[in-house]
């Protein structure tokens, strides 16, 4: 009678162990989403309004912007590299665009050349980090500072508005009751999902940033690859860019943009991409994005102090990455 | 055991893995000698080095010093006993002034916790001095050559009263003249009653400076005595042994016409004036000892390097190759060595690894197709024997030899014309090894020009059409396979002898 119930006992032990494992698979690959369903639900028990449906629309409408920012974060960092330069780059192009808009009264020419100027000062970045072989730390440094002292040359250190109606439609026009901006985040995470997973482009960016030696004995075209990345980085600030400025029809050299590099760092960290590169995954940082505006609106509704969000912040974003360290 | 002697291993065994490495391995060192202890890749050097350094722990034998039997249980305690193993690669911090290198991590504090400067500053002097060697102790060790590095280390030994120094292939890094500066400091070590182990392929630099010696073949202890009393030959069979030399692996297919020439090409500091030819169906094999230029000389014709001159032709056409990607547009492919480093990319899944350089065999309008990859990499499952049970986790889950055959795979579905083997079988097991020559024979015979770099010249052997021995940046001897013998080419590869390469 002894031997069955060792028996039994043995297999609740391996059901036991196959179910921590079965967990922990779970964990590794789905903690951003497991955290982002328990700071949900948490939420829509803290604050009643939480749940509502204009509120919903509203975090989504909010975290757009840093959403598709964090996007093309996602694909500098899954290279090895960071961006600090976008929230600079972001003001600057906003800046030319409303002078290109005012200039020409076209807003098709706009937004071809905020899409232009964001995509080249990306190249110019991805042009240092690559051929000029600086760290990308130092380089995107250096261009955050240059940025936002032209933008603030350029608008004499104050904003500058629209003149051209139909432009702040781009921000301000729904669809039933989902906002452009919205709109335009969804596709772009879906865009930029399909460029890292299912094209030759997207293996590339992981394998230079898991081993950039052996992706180069691969016979990859490692620097043309990395110019890329930070091109495509540098688009993706344009479109948020003309999201901001079509927001109010104005943007301010001095203010827009403030910050937003580290906002973007910390979505893509909490969605579980490595600091060095080579690992991690586009829904992840979609997630992360949402959690950081769910933070945001609950600190609003209940009323915490402006002043002490950033603490919050800062400490989810550490909690985030030390669960992520125990895997 | 005589009466001088220092320090005594008996009887030690070791085995990795149920897979013996030492057995029944003797070795001792006298009071003041210079020791040399030989041996092949693999002998088992190391390791026995390792358990003296207290790394290790042996599974059978004993250590004595000074004739009393002692344990090293822990790299601490070999050093308390007077041990002092000096690496390959140097450990010195070359942004640190002389004597905070010498005194790291045992820095003289006063009661305070503050550093003690000029009492280090004059210790360190003191060991210079008898080293016989006048640097400044504030000087910064980058401004140093590396032979003065290898002094600071020698001398950081005897700060800290070693009786007993390993130095494994000091002279590897080292110009002609260092190594004279170093063989003189050795000399003088030895008349202080300092012993000192000497590690080294290096056969004739071992007769100029070395005492006694101990070779070690195969884990086991084949052959000591004194130098003097010995000839290099005599020693370099024990080292090779006469049973090693299994049967080759016989190719009787003809080979084509010529689809590489390479010729004068030169970089300064890793090879100079190469010239060679490899005929398609050849395998050319390319040996050396450590520092003889060969993976830089093939990771430059590969494009990873790019500061040469010199010309190369690819089916008769002259390329210049500046990129890895050139090269293999150019039909050249490299399996490069130190897996880890430069072949594998951990992070993405076999099948992605499998991929990587022909990812346009697996598009269709711009989406990759992970069907036809998969499939794809059924296809080498088979054909190479990849044992793996789920392709889609991460490359480092597999076994060496596994890894190797992915990255095998790899180039085998770019298909170039010319492919590049550095050092293949490292680290992977004698099953996986012998399959891996295998498909290097195959690869020959579909009349593929296949170069092989190895620093086992047994492997070499069983496989090469031609054998090229590199010794410092140069091709020092060529040979026909079937002529060829290890002993022959050892000479050349240690630099014993030196002769205009015979053309033809």
């Amino acid at each position: 009678m002894a031997n069955p119930e060792k028996k039994q006992e043995a297999y609740q032990q391996t059901m036991r162990s196959k179910a921590t494992g079965r967990f922990s698979w779970l964990w590794s690959e789905y903690s951003v989403i497991i955290a982002f369903l328990i700071i949900f639900i948490a939420a829509s028990f803290m604050s009643p309004r939480f749940l509502d449906l204009t509120n919903q629309m509203n975090i989504l409408m909010q975290v757009s912007i840093i959403g598709i920012v964090s996007l093309g974060m996602t694909v500098i960092m899954l290279s090895g590299g960071i961006d600090l330069s976008v929230g600079s780059v972001l003001a600057l192009v906003g800046v030319i665009t409303v002078m290109a808009l005012n200039a020409s009264g076209s807003i098709f020419a706009a937004i071809i050349t905020a899409c232009l100027v964001g995509s080249f000062t990306g190249f110019l970045n991805g042009l240092m980090v690559a051929k000029g072989k600086i760290a990308s730390f130092i380089a995107t440094l250096g261009m955050m500072a240059a940025a936002r002292s032209i933008a603030l040359y350029t608008a004499d250190g104050g904003s500058i508005s629209g003149e051209v109606s139909g432009f702040s439609a781009i921000s301000n026009s729904d669809l039933w009751i989902i906002d452009y901006p919205i709109i335009i985040f969804l596709i772009v995470t879906a865009l930029v999902y399909i460029l890292m997973h299912h094209t030759r482009f997207g293996r590339y960016v992981y394998a230079i940033g898991s081993n950039e030696k052996a992706a180069l004995l691969s016979a990859i075209r490692v620097d043309r690859v990395k110019m890329a990345v930070y091109s495509l980085g540098g688009l993706l600030v344009s479109v948020a860019a003309i999201i901001e400025t079509s927001r109010l029809n104005s943007i301010s050299s001095s203010s827009s943009g403030m910050q937003y590099e580290l906002d973007a760092i910390a979505a893509v960290i909490i969605g579980g991409t490595r600091m060095t590169g080579g690992r991690g995954k586009v829904i992840g940082t979609f997630f992360g994005v949402l959690i950081l505006g769910i933070l945001n609106n609950m600190m609003n509704l209940m009323n915490v102090s402006p002043h002490l969000q950033g603490f919050v912040k800062g400490l989810i974003i550490i909690i985030a990455v030390v669960f992520q360290k125990r895997e | 055991m005589s009466t001088n002697s220092f320090m005594a291993m008996e009887g030690i065994d070791k085995s990795f893995h149920h897979v013996p490495v030492l057995q029944d391995v003797f070795f001792e060192v006298n009071y003041g000698e210079i020791h040399a202890l030989l041996g092949e890749n693999g002998a088992g050097k190391s390791t026995l080095m390792n358990i003296l350094g207290g790394i290790h722990q042996p599974d059978k034998g004993s250590i004595h010093i000074n004739g009393s039997e002692v344990e090293m249980t822990d790299p601490r305690v070999s050093q308390d006993y007077g041990i002092s193993f000096i690496h390959q690669e140097l450990n010195v911090v070359s942004d640190l002034r002389v004597y905070e290198n010498m005194f790291l991590g045992a820095e003289l504090r006063n009661k305070w916790g503050f550093v003690k400067v000029e009492q280090m500053c004059q210790q360190t002097k003191d060991v210079l001095a008898r080293l016989g060697v006048d640097i400044d102790p504030k000087e910064y060790v980058r401004n140093l050559d590396t032979s003065y590095k290898q002094l600071i280390e020698i001398s950081k030994a005897l700060l800290r009263n070693a009786t007993l120094i390993i130095m494994d292939e000091p002279t590897t890094a080292l110009a002609d003249h260092e190594v004279g500066r170093l063989f003189e400091l050795m000399k003088n070590l030895k008349k202080s009653g300092v012993s000192i182990i000497y590690i080294s392929h290096k056969l004739k630099e071992i007769q100029e400076v070395c005492d006694r010696y101990t070779v070690l073949r195969d884990g086991k202890m084949v052959g000591s005595g004194h130098m003097q009393e010995q000839k290099l030959d005599t020693i370099t069979n024990l080292m090779i042994g006469k049973s090693v030399s299994e049967e080759r692996f016989l190719q009787h297919h003809t080979l084509g016409p010529t689809t590489l020439e390479v010729s004068h090409l030169t970089s300064p500091g890793f090879f100079t004036d190469i010239d060679f030819t490899v005929r398609k169906g050849e395998i050319a094999g390319f040996t050396g000892l450590a520092g003889d230029g060969r993976t830089e000389l093939f990771e430059s014709l590969f494009g990873f390097r790019k500061k040469y001159t010199g010309e190369i032709k690819i089916g008769g056409k002259t390329v210049r190759i500046d990129h890895p990607k050139k090269a293999l547009k150019a039909g050249l492919g490299l399996v490069p060595k130190d897996r880890k480093e430069n072949a594998i990319i951990k992070d993405l899944n076999v099948i992605h690894n499998m991929s990587l350089s022909s990812m346009g065999h697996f598009e269709k309008t711009g989406f990759v197709r992970e069907k036809a990859e998969k499939q794809r990499f059924e296809f080498y499952k088979d054909k190479l024997n990849i044992k793996v049970q789920n392709p889609r986790l991460t490359i480092d889950k597999l076994s060496g030899g596994n890894q190797q055959k992915v990255v095998i795979a790899k180039w085998l579905e770019v298909d170039t014309d010319i492919i590049i083997f550095d050092n293949p079988t490292q680290g992977i097991d004698v099953g996986a090894k012998r399959e891996i020559y295998q498909d290097i024979i195959e690869l020959a015979e579909q009349g593929k020009g296949v170069i092989v770099l190895s620093s086992e010249v047994p492997e070499l052997l069983k496989v090469c059409h031609t054998l090229y021995v590199m010794y410092q940046g140069e091709i020092a001897a060529t040979f026909k396979g079937e002529e060829a013998t290890e002993d022959e080419m050892m000479r050349y590869a240690t630099g014993t002898k030196k002769e205009a390469v015979t053309v033809g």
